[in-house]
């Protein structure tokens, strides 16, 4: 059996009745092939780097599969057609990586949006307080220089 | 041909000032081997610049084999815009 994995990025309105059916599709995709799901994990929203679609956010989602060796191809065919066209609209970016056999599951990902603890105000308005405070101190450097 | 003394001093200071011989992060430790992947992006921002560009391994330190590993991994990160390909 060969172990794979497929990250993919999702748009921030993705509907939890979206995100079902698309898990129970992809799910189905590789079962119909003799193959098993590892598992599937929502990691959550993020920032992107850069935006996608002119999307600044996006949804991000692990999915890890077995497949025999004879059945692969099939697989990553059907789940390159379901990416790219029956969920072409929902799905922005995706990845399809071989795990190597012996390696362990585990990995070290991101801070997602929703995991990241929320400020209070009385932080936000110290670090604006200090933002401002350094800006002036440029300016007051600058002026100087041009004494 | 005369050397003057100040010259030679800048020389000394210039050699004293010289650090050691650079080690490879990942070869140094399994453990960090193991988490080179393009979903941690947290380790991978260690090792590019503010504009985005990828760190060379004269001043990471990596050796050429984890160097050749990490750009790849860098390069994968950015397709799944987990990093920037330049600043914004």
């Amino acid at each position: 059996m060969l172990r794979y994995e497929s990250l993919f990025i999702t748009v921030p309105e993705i509907t939890s009745d979206e995100a079902g059916s698309l898990e129970k599709t992809l799910s189905k995709a590789v079962t119909e092939s003799k193959g098993s799901i590892i598992s599937f994990e929502r990691w959550g929203k993020y920032q992107l780097a850069y935006p996608i679609r002119r999307n600044d956010y996006g949804v991000y989602y692990l999915m890890r599969f077995e497949v025999g060796d004879d059945r692969k191809d099939e697989v990553l065919a059907e789940l390159k057609k379901l990416y790219g066209v029956k969920y072409g609209e929902l799905i922005m970016r995706s990845v399809v990586k071989s795990l190597p056999a012996k390696h362990s599951l585990e990995y070290k990902r991101p801070e997602s949006l929703e995991e990241a603890p929320s400020k209070d105000i009385d932080t936000i308005m110290k670090e604006s307080k200090n933002i401002l405070r350094r800006d002036r101190g440029g300016d007051m450097f600058q002026d100087d220089n041009l004494d | 041909m005369r050397i003057s003394s100040k010259t030679l001093q800048k020389k000394k200071r210039r050699r004293s000032g010289f650090q050691g011989k650079k080690h490879c992060r990942f070869c140094a430790n399994d453990a960090n081997a193991s988490s080179l992947d393009y979903k941690n992006s947290y380790l991978l921002r260690s090792f590019i610049t503010e504009r985005g560009k990828i760190l060379a391994s004269r001043i990471s330190g990596n050796c050429a084999g984890h160097q050749r590993q990490l750009a790849s991994e860098i390069k994968n990160s950015r397709i799944m815009a987990l990093l920037p390909y330049t600043a914004q």
